[in-house]
């Protein structure tokens, strides 16, 4: 493998990744991230950046579209929000606990406010499966505010986790098994229930 | 869902990562002897752990977890606070304990590099670069590390005696946190390999020692006329520990010391770095500026008191 070869493919991974991250925004109390989890318009974002029912996301394409919060677990930091919107790219998912240290992460997020930029790190300790934040997916990657609600993938562009907090330095993801967990309990998955009304 | 890459220069490069962590990971322990989480060490040779002196809080009851999860008491060896590093003995049967690999090639700057670390019962790991690499220096603590190697690479809690590793999984040294204020540092393999020897051997890192405190003192002009100084920078005695090889060759405090065997010295790391263990029973000529003349003092230098903690 060349240099060469790492830097393309590493873009292209994060290009796939940014069709897939919205920008979450919450009135004036900031911007967050979120992935599109179900193509039929269901996005998946932190609880902490979906603080109201009522949210703004910006599409990948720019489009700026009504938010609406159809499902809140603050216990697990996700929320589920529907989009009035019919057909548009879902993330490809890996499952966290099948992750190896050292195995490359990316992430993308707004750090800051700075759209969609992307960190790489690699993977601190995969997730396990302890219920709580002590057994969500950690990774060694540089996270700011911000980031919260994006995506963190592996070299393949499969998305783990939901960027979530930082402790000691390590970006702590929501693995995507929870988040699978998560929409089938609230049953925000049906088409129906996802719909904005 | 759009279908997944499989292949890719990335991803052939994560899983060489993720390979070379599950190879070395094997080495790397998890050390019980705090309260707060585990420290990390490193299976250096068969039945033998090295770990971060500055982690290892007690003396006795020691756990090691091994790499397939097993935990099997240890007996510390002995530890060298000079270079943050100590040695324990597994006290049980080590086959779930395989010795790491050592790296051949020497370490270079922009070289990707993974510090491993077993805070708990999984391996865990950060990616970096070697930054930098320099010659022999010496830590705040007197001990002589053979190689500078800085990393831009992140260390976490629970990293400190976890080892350094490369791409291929082989292993270039051990990092700790205790060595430096801000920044992680390697103990690079040829100072680990040197200091383990020390420590099953004797217990300790033997070192010279003459007993005295100095700190650097600009150097009058009139002063060093009288006393034929050529530097401008000597060094006071602060203090004369009682019984110590210099308070027997008569250095008294106020005594500003100019050479040590006819080498000026103008630090305290100057004298450190003249008394290596070799040095021990030998006599050492210091050249010290006393009430505006020079003198010559012989002293037996004698070896460093153990340092408790």
């Amino acid at each position: 493998m060349s240099a060469a070869e790492l830097a393309a493919d590493l873009a292209e991974i994060t290009e796939r990744l940014r069709r897939v991250t919205v920008q979450v925004r919450a009135g004036a109390r900031g911007l967050g991230g979120g992935v599109v989890w179900l193509r039929h318009g269901l996005v998946i974002t932190n609880a902490h950046v979906a603080a109201q029912p009522r949210l703004e996301v910006v599409l990948p394409d720019g489009r700026s579209l009504p938010g609406r919060l159809v499902a809140r677990d603050p216990r697990r930091d996700l929320a589920a929000v529907a989009l009035p919107t019919g057909d548009i790219s879902a993330a490809p998912r890996v499952d966290a606990r099948g992750l190896r240290a050292g195995e490359l992460l990316v992430a993308l997020g707004h750090p800051l406010g700075v759209a969609n930029a992307a960190s790489l790190g690699v993977v601190h300790r995969a997730a396990n499966g302890m219920s709580g934040p002590a057994g969500w997916l950690q990774a060694a990657i540089r996270l700011a505010p911000g980031n919260s609600g994006g995506p963190i993938a592996d070299a393949r562009g499969r998305v783990a986790g939901i960027s979530a907090m930082i402790v000691g330095g390590l970006g702590i993801a929501v693995p995507s098994h929870v988040v699978e967990q998560f929409v089938r309990e609230s049953g925000v998955g049906e088409r129906g229930g996802a719909r904005a009304a | 869902m759009s279908a997944p890459s499989n292949g890719g220069a990335l991803a052939a490069l994560s899983d060489n990562l993720a390979a070379a962590v599950e190879t070395a990971g094997r080495s790397v322990v998890a050390i019980h002897a705090r309260r707060r989480i585990p420290a990390s060490g490193v299976v250096w040779q068969s039945g033998v752990v090295v770990g971060a002196h500055h982690t290892i809080q007690r003396d006795d009851d020691i756990g090691i977890t091994l790499h397939d999860g097993t935990t099997v008491p240890a007996t510390l060896a002995g530890r060298d606070p000079s270079t943050d590093l100590a040695v324990l003995r597994l006290a049980g049967p080590a086959e779930g304990a395989p010795a790491v690999a050592p790296a051949s090639d020497p370490v270079r700057v922009g070289q990707l590099m993974l510090a491993l670390g077993r805070p708990g019962s999984a391996v865990t790991a950060s990616l970096g670069i070697v930054s930098a690499v320099g010659g022999e220096w010496r830590t705040w603590q007197g001990g002589t590390i053979d190689q500078f190697v800085r990393l831009d690479l992140s260390i976490y809690d629970g990293f400190s005696g976890g080892p350094l590793v490369n791409a291929g999984g082989r292993v270039a040294g051990i990092n700790t946190s205790g060595l430096a204020r801000a920044a992680a540092v390697t103990v690079p393999s040829r100072t680990v390999e040197r200091v383990v020897k020390q420590l099953l051997e004797r217990g300790h890192v033997a070192r010279g020692w003459l007993g005295i405190a100095t700190q650097p003192v600009r150097l009058p002009p009139a002063l060093r006329r009288s006393a034929g100084a050529e530097a401008e920078v000597g060094l006071v005695v602060v203090n004369v520990e009682p019984e110590s090889p210099a308070d027997r060759g008569g250095v008294l405090i106020g005594d500003v010391l100019l050479a040590l065997d006819d080498r000026p010295v103008a630090d305290p790391g100057d004298v450190m770095a003249a008394l290596g263990a070799e040095r021990i029973g030998r006599p050492a000529v210091l050249r010290v500026a006393r009430g505006g003349r020079a003198e010559q003092l012989s002293v037996t230098v004698g070896e460093r008191p153990r340092v408790r903690r």
